[in-house]
């Protein structure tokens, strides 16, 4: 079967490409995006540590499930704000989202 | 034998979906590129005998997250002779690359006991019901409480008000 190594090498390879897009991104649906690459990233994670070393195998899932629980959340969240930018200011770029900028 | 060379082909996969969301060009692009990387994770999760969390993350992640994300791709207009990427993209580049290094250093060096071998069969629904429910209870009260009130947030902040 495959090592547990692949499963977190793998996780990390996502993990670092939602990084990028998150500094990298200027639109706030992609930096949105690249945030669920993450978090997907670390409950693979998570499944991943619970199915190798959990005698339960068990544990790891429902954290799996906690995540995607606010994953949706967020999601829900992020983009009734995104919409609302937009209609205020006709963009949805978060570079020039900087009212409350110092 | 069969698995393993399943498991490389899915796992490529999701890496180069993942890489098409953050490198793509087009929003559109970008949007659709996550379907089939989440998808890869869900399958991931078959990989690992977790069956009922891959069908939560095709049903919640294929069919929600992703149609919430392209109707919000629909409602706000992107100007496409714009660049995507900031100019802080070649610092974004290092940083992800360092801590790509850093995670897959890290997780190759240690030598994690276990195999998945020892109990190959999927867990079944009732062992994950009776540790969501039972032991795991009251976070799942407060995780759905959480839920209901950014969901109620979410629609008061996007609802269009008098005289706007």
């Amino acid at each position: 079967m495959v090592p547990l190594e692949n499963y977190l090498v793998l996780s990390a390879v996502m993990f670092s490409l939602g990084v990028y897009g998150v500094l990298a991104r200027r639109n706030a649906v992609l930096v949105l995006m690249s945030v669920e690459l993450m978090l997907n990233a670390v409950s693979l994670n998570f499944v991943a540590f619970a199915a190798y070393l959990d005698p339960e195998r068990i544990t790891g899932a429902i954290f799996a499930v906690f995540v995607i629980t606010v994953a949706a959340a967020e999601v829900g969240l992020a983009l009734a704000i995104v919409i609302r930018l937009f209609r205020n200011r006709a963009t949805s770029n978060v570079d020039e989202a900087a009212m409350m900028k110092w | 034998m069969a698995t393993e060379v399943l498991w490389w082909i899915f796992a490529v996969a999701t890496v180069l979906l993942s890489a098409g969301v953050v490198f793509s060009r087009s929003v559109l692009h970008s949007a659709i590129f996550l379907i089939g990387s989440l998808g890869g994770v869900g399958a991931m999760y078959v990989f690992l005998t977790v069956d009922f969390l891959a069908l939560v993350q095709f049903l919640v992640y294929g069919g929600a997250v992703t149609v919430l994300i392209l109707l919000a791709l629909m409602l706000t207009r992107t100007d496409a002779k714009e660049s995507l990427n900031g100019t802080q993209a070649p610092w974004a580049a290092l940083a992800g690359a360092m801590l790509l290094a850093i995670l897959v250093s890290a997780s190759v060096a240690v030598k994690w006991p276990g195999d998945i071998d020892d109990a190959p069969t999927t867990i079944p629904l009732e062992t994950i019901s009776e540790k969501l429910f039972v032991d795991f209870g009251p976070p799942f009260v407060i995780a759905s409480v959480l839920l209901l009130v950014a969901l109620v947030g979410a629609i008061i902040l996007a609802r269009q008000e008098e005289g706007e």
